[in-house]
């Protein structure tokens, strides 16, 4: 076994309660390392892709990895993976904190959970040892009320990830939360709910040995003094929410589902605009020494996370400028335990279907703060509408008809991020190409877009590489695992990598190999997609994008056969 | 000619528009390093701070001090990391 790892993972059937310690090869470890790279190959050996997501005998896989536990700063995150209920394809989210380091504590480096308790239920994983129990009385409740009531049950020492009543009610975006942050995209939380798991609480006491603890606390301390530098100051001092006023300057900031790259109330909704009206705090997930957490006072005694994807997706998206209105939205959502970005994505295509008369819903109009608070919650119910539109815009799409797949904001079904494609030409590849849909986790193209290497309106075939290099890099991220916000801080991320790797692996791994891991890794999830029923079709955007340019932008046009010769030029170069 | 600062350059601008007299990049960056200390922090005599960008008119993004500016030219000052 090599160090850094505990050479294994927990095979947990929570229809009996049983578990199964299962070595896992070094040389498994040493191609996919961790994080998304060790779930996607979990999931193939599985031979599970062909199996309904939400089916009992689905794996979700909880996947821990070398660096968490380490003092390299960002490192304490895990990674969920299994196959999407929003998408039919490979999901892999990622959350942070104190749940990641407990679980590497269990003595295994993942968890991979089959089977349906026979009631609602908590699995309990005490230092590798596994039981199940019922939960009924957590049932309906908030993600961090369940935290809560299971943590006081349990004790302080256990750490939570628990599904909202969305996860319970098997919503296909539902999150699954650990202490205020949400393993959000694609649905994971609906996996846990069809499983009759509210929650996983674990403890431990097993450290994975360090191969050159002392190499090791020398590049972490030298690491730790550059994320205090200008690379990380955005996050520092605004957040990711900062993106709002430069996404709105440059005609990209999604809006009234994608019928704009403008919101007039844009600033309302800025970061710069909120810290002059409420209180604000800042926090950090578990061994991080950046802390992008910007945490703003909503309601009477309440607070919210404000993310630029949520405000987006929450604010301009749905026409909403009433910053009340959307962080409440905002934590709504966290309560329920909803991806914000789908349910904004969601409501929004919705709010479209109602203006054009294709849906008959008259209360749910654009700029309806009122609609969007009463939407979320049908959802989260599943009541009414809510039911129909707790499935996704294009599982709606679908019903409604009326060709409004056509305007329905996803790929492969997942709702677009909050980058507008037309605007962001390199960001439209790296959605239609995403393995698990519209993402800006998974590819970091508009990297691309905002710098000089492409013009972002117009990009032409030299544009793929690049893409490529951003996908790349983020499979490698969500492996090692470490914050993409620190992404500005490297010299030579490959190279710095290597060597984190080396000192707590002692592998001689290179930067040349980190670079071939990253494409594996890349390929492990078209491998596991095509799989599951992937077509070339799939590899596209919505019709909206390629035949109608933004109305406040004219230059921002982008046509079919432009992005299907990026898209195959993406396969090309893929050697796919 | 027009500038307009983004984000963190904002922060550290203290305005967020302002008019200068320039008529290339480089003597933009030189101008507004002289006036405004916090941002001339991330100002290397005539180039951004690989932290941030530039980008002439919202159209194309621009790092060479020569590149020329009209008077009718707006450069919007942004942090390089533009997602999230
Ligand atoms: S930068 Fe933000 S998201 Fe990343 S580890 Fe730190 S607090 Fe968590």
């Amino acid at each position: 076994m090599p160090f850094g790892y505990h050479g294994c993972y927990l095979r947990i059937d929570v229809s009996r309660g049983s578990v199964e310690r299962v070595p896992l090869a070094d040389a498994v470890l040493r191609q996919f390392i961790g994080g998304s790279g060790l779930g996607v190959r979990l999931l193939l050996d599985a031979g599970c892709a062909h199996l309904d997501p939400l089916d009992p005998e689905a794996p979700l896989v909880f996947a821990f990895s070398p660096l968490v536990g380490s003092p390299l700063t960002t490192s304490a995150k895990f990674a969920v993976v299994s196959k999407s209920p929003l998408t039919d394809r490979i999901n892999d989210s990622l959350a942070s904190s104190g749940f990641a380091i407990a679980g590497k504590s269990c003595g295994c480096d993942a968890l991979v959970i089959v089977g349906r308790a026979h009631e609602l239920s908590v699995l309990v994983i005490d230092d590798g040892l596994v039981r199940v129990e019922p939960a009924a009385e957590c049932a309906g409740k908030t993600c961090q009320a369940t935290e809560a009531e299971l943590r006081s049950r349990l004790g302080a020492s256990f750490r939570i990830a628990a599904i909202g009543p969305a996860g319970e009610r098997l919503v296909r975006y539902a999150t699954i939360s650990h202490d205020g942050r949400h393993a959000g995209r694609g649905g994971s939380g609906a996996v846990l709910g069809a499983k009759n798991i509210k929650a996983i609480a674990l403890r431990g006491t097993q450290r994975a040995e360090w191969a050159h603890p002392r190499e090791l606390t020398a590049i972490s301390k030298d690491l730790s003094k550059r994320s205090f530098g200008p690379a990380t100051e955005k996050y520092r001092d605004l957040g990711t929410a900062t993106n709002l006023l430069t996404f709105n300057r440059f005609g990209a900031l999604p809006t009234r589902n994608f019928q704009s790259g403008t919101f007039d109330e844009a600033e309302s909704l800025s970061p710069e605009q909120l810290s002059t009206t409420r209180a604000k705090t800042r926090d950090s997930c578990v061994a991080c020494t950046i802390g992008c957490e910007h945490i703003y006072a909503v309601g009477d005694d309440g607070h919210v996370r404000v993310e630029y994807e949520s405000l987006f997706a929450l604010g301009s998206l749905c026409g909403i400028g009433d910053a009340d209105v959307v962080l409440r939205a905002s934590q709504r959502c966290d309560e329920l335990g909803l991806d914000t970005i789908s349910t904004g994505g969601t409501i929004a295509f919705a709010m479209e279907c109602v203006e054009r008369g294709w849906l008959d819903e008259p209360w749910l109009t654009f700029g309806s703060g009122a609609a969007l608070l009463h939407a979320i919650e049908l959802i989260g119910s599943r009541h009414g509408l809510g039911h129909l539109l707790a499935d996704g815009s294009r599982r709606a799409a679908h019903a409604i008809g009326h060709d409004s797949i056509a305007i329905a904001p996803q790929v492969k079904g997942l709702e677009m991020p909050g980058y507008e494609p037309r605007a962001l030409q390199t960001m439209a590849l790296g959605f239609a190409v995403g393995a698990r849909g519209a993402d800006h986790n998974r590819s970091g193209a508009y990297e691309v877009d905002f710098s000089d290497k492409v013009d972002r309106r117009h990009v032409t075939l030299d544009a793929v590489r690049h893409a490529i290099d951003t996908e790349d890099r983020a499979a490698l991220m969500d492996s090692l695992i470490i914050c993409k916000f620190l992404r500005g801080v490297f010299d030579d991320f490959h190279a710095e990598a290597a060597a984190m790797l080396q000192s707590v692996t002692g592998w001689d791994v290179t930067a040349g190999e980190l670079r071939e891991t990253a494409t594996r890794i890349v390929a492990a999830k078209r491998q596991f997609n095509l799989l599951a029923g992937w077509t070339p079709a799939e590899d596209t955007l919505p019709e909206r994008f390629l035949n109608t340019p933004l109305p406040n932008d004219a230059a921002a046009h982008l046509s079919l056969e432009r992005l299907d010769a990026l898209v195959a030029e993406y396969h090309r170069q893929r050697g796919w | 000619m027009h500038v307009e600062f983004l984000g963190v350059p904002r922060e550290r601008a203290g305005v967020a528009e302002l008019d200068v007299q320039a008529d290339t990049l480089g003597r933009l960056l030189g101008t507004l390093a002289a006036q405004m200390p916090a941002l001339a922090e991330l100002i290397a005599v005539d180039r951004l701070h690989p932290s941030l960008v530039a980008s002439l008119n919202g159209d194309r993004f621009i790092s060479d001090p020569g590149t020329p500016l009209g008077d009718d030219d707006c450069v919007l000052i942004l942090s390089a990391d533009a997602g999230g």
